[in-house]
């Protein structure tokens, strides 16, 4: 009842934000940019993927699915870290159940909308996906692991929201597992290409756990700073542990995923192992050498990690920050994995003089979708700040 | 085709590079014209000592038909499917477009077909095979680098090819057992 409440005083609650010339502004600028997206996504339509994406028949996936897993992976990340309240009990976390949980579904439904676009017959996959499902295809499963975590995610979210304990703690872990099987899935739809040696083995999956913790770490505290700083409000003290909490927790995550990069990189040089090699060099001195070392080890990890391991810069605003940092390291990170396991051509004289790599860069029609997905994911979410009494989370026991 | 196993073998020393079995392909299948749209290929080996005692050789190549399919594997809608006669094949008014198979593919032998909104790749032009014609690129070659045939027939052009000399395949190391044989 409090969601449908909430519900029919929404458009009451929108009314207000005219009153506001900063928000005006800031739902203008979102505004504009899911209109900017939907047309490209419209003259994609209309030209054909061909004509509109920078894909080759050697790169078939290019920015709109890394896209896409950065979306998931938020996802799974808000839905591990939103849980630790709910579901396992750490009580500091139960105050972004609401939120996270939330979030979590706008991340998944824009990664939706995003590989929406990069298939090319969407509608023909709901289809026969159903009546003619190959259950030895990670991408089959994807697609039905990710149907039921959303599902099982839309159930914990309205039991948060109307207070059912017992439903919310039983989709909750539900949820939670339901985001692990998924997710790692997820990385063994790369994990289990055999003819792709970057992404081929065990790693992927587990790494796409870990990172998806990153993601989490990363997002979790950027909702509760930006919530009170748009609302000019000072931080209670439970939040403030809360931030406290999770600087602490994101720094241990950084720690392991810095453990697992370099044992990657690490794996991938030594004693050059045919086509591995190509790919990690690709990244480390090659055409994918500034994604990597300024965005991806810099801003991802590095500068999040230094903030977070000074109790002196472990303020609320630093570990926002830092969140802020590692999202943008993180959006690089998933570009990076999706275009390097690609870049070593299956034929060797299809790559380019030279480094002998194939070669990809976003198209503007690309981009523009990408934005476009960010904006609306970002408006989605600010619109049911507006829409859902989304305070406090509260432990269902 | 039941109790049938068919394979290409290629002698590439015959080989001249003149294209015609990409030329002939495209007409007989219908490959729309673009960069990344064939259905077969002949790549350039790079060039053997130094002038003016040079030499090179070119390798064709098309769908390995492999015995072990890593694109039927990972295909969500089961668009991709094998042929009781090895023939690999893409129903297509199944295919997503997810082109999880072109990443699968350690051959690069896919493509999307814009024409007919699916993933297409060689399919030893089943239609004329299963009318006893053979492949348009083995009928047309010059030089007769490509022999088509069943080799669960031992007396077949292919069989005794393979018995009588050695012969190699693309990437054994996948393990995706292709048939297409290239003599060494």
């Amino acid at each position: 009842m409090t969601t449908l409440t909430a519900l029919a005083n929404s458009f009451g609650s929108v009314a207000t934000i005219a009153r506001r010339p900063r928000e005006i502004a800031y739902f203008s600028i979102l505004g504009l940019g899911v209109l900017a997206g939907l047309a490209a996504v419209v003259y994609t339509l209309v030209v054909g993927h061909e004509h509109a994406y920078n894909v080759t028949r050697e790169i078939p996936w290019g920015i709109l699915i890394s896209t896409y897993v950065f979306f998931v992976v938020s996802s799974t990340g808000l839905c591990l870290v939103s849980s630790l309240g709910d579901v396992w009990g750490f009580e500091k976390f139960e105050i972004i159940g609401r939120r996270g949980h939330l979030l979590a579904i706008l991340t998944l439904v824009t990664g939706f909308m995003t590989i929406a676009m990069e298939l090319n017959h969407p509608i023909r996959m709901g289809l026969y996906a159903v009546i003619s499902p190959n259950f030895t295809s990670a991408i089959w499963w994807m697609g039905c692991l990710y149907g039921i975590y959303l599902v099982l995610l839309s159930i914990e979210f309205t039991s948060l929201m109307e207070g059912w304990r017992r439903a919310a703690y039983i989709s909750g872990l539900l949820g939670f597992i339901a985001a692990v099987s998924a997710h790692s899935n997820l990385g063994a739809v790369f994990g289990l290409l055999e003819a792709r040696h970057f992404w081929y083995g065990p790693y992927m999956p587990i790494y796409f756990i870990l990172s998806a913790l990153v993601s989490g770490g990363a997002l979790t505290p950027l909702i509760v700073y930006f919530n009170h700083k748009v609302r000019g409000r000072e931080l209670s003290l439970k939040y403030r542990e809360f931030m406290e909490v999770i600087g602490k927790l994101q720094a241990l995550f950084l720690r392991i995923l810095m453990f697992f990069t370099t044992w990657k990189f690490i794996t991938g040089i030594y004693g050059q192992p045919p086509e591995k090699y190509e790919a990690t060099m690709a990244l480390l001195a090659g055409p994918l050498a500034v994604n990597f070392w300024f965005f991806e080890v810099l801003l991802g990890m590095v500068i999040p990690f230094l903030i977070l391991i000074n109790k002196r810069t472990r303020t609320v605003f630093g570990v926002a920050m830092a969140g802020l940092s590692s999202l943008v390291g993180i959006f690089f990170m998933r570009y990076d994995l999706v275009i390097a396991g690609q870049l070593v051509p299956m034929r060797e004289n299809l790559g380019e003089a030279g480094h002998g790599l194939l070669h990809y860069v976003p198209s503007s029609v690309e981009i523009t979708i990408v934005v476009g997905a960010l904006c609306l994911c970002l408006l989605l979410y600010s619109l049911a700040e507006k829409i859902f009494d989304l305070e406090g989370g509260h432990r269902h026991r | 085709m039941k109790n049938k196993r068919f394979a290409i073998v290629l002698d590439t020393r015959r080989c001249i590079d003149c294209k015609a079995c990409t030329v002939a392909c495209k007409a007989e299948n219908n490959v729309p014209v673009g960069r990344d749209n064939y259905r077969n290929w002949v790549s350039e080996e790079p060039l053997r000592g130094t002038f003016p005692n040079l030499g090179q050789g070119f390798t064709p190549g098309q769908c390995m038909q492999c015995g072990n399919t890593p694109c039927n594997r990972v295909c969500p809608t089961r668009a991709t499917g094998v042929n009781a006669d090895g023939i690999v094949t893409v129903e297509e008014k199944k295919c997503i477009g997810c082109k999880y198979c072109m990443t699968a593919c350690p051959y690069n032998a896919r493509y999307y077909n814009t024409e007919t909104g699916a993933v297409d790749k060689c399919t030893f032009c089943a239609h004329r095979v299963y009318e006893g014609r053979l492949p348009a690129c083995v009928e047309t070659c010059p030089t007769k680098v490509r022999v088509f045939g069943d080799l669960n027939d031992p007396n077949s052009e292919v069989s005794l090819l393979l018995a009588r000399h050695p012969h190699r395949v693309l990437k054994p190391e996948m393990g995706t057992k292709p048939f297409l044989f290239y003599l060494s």
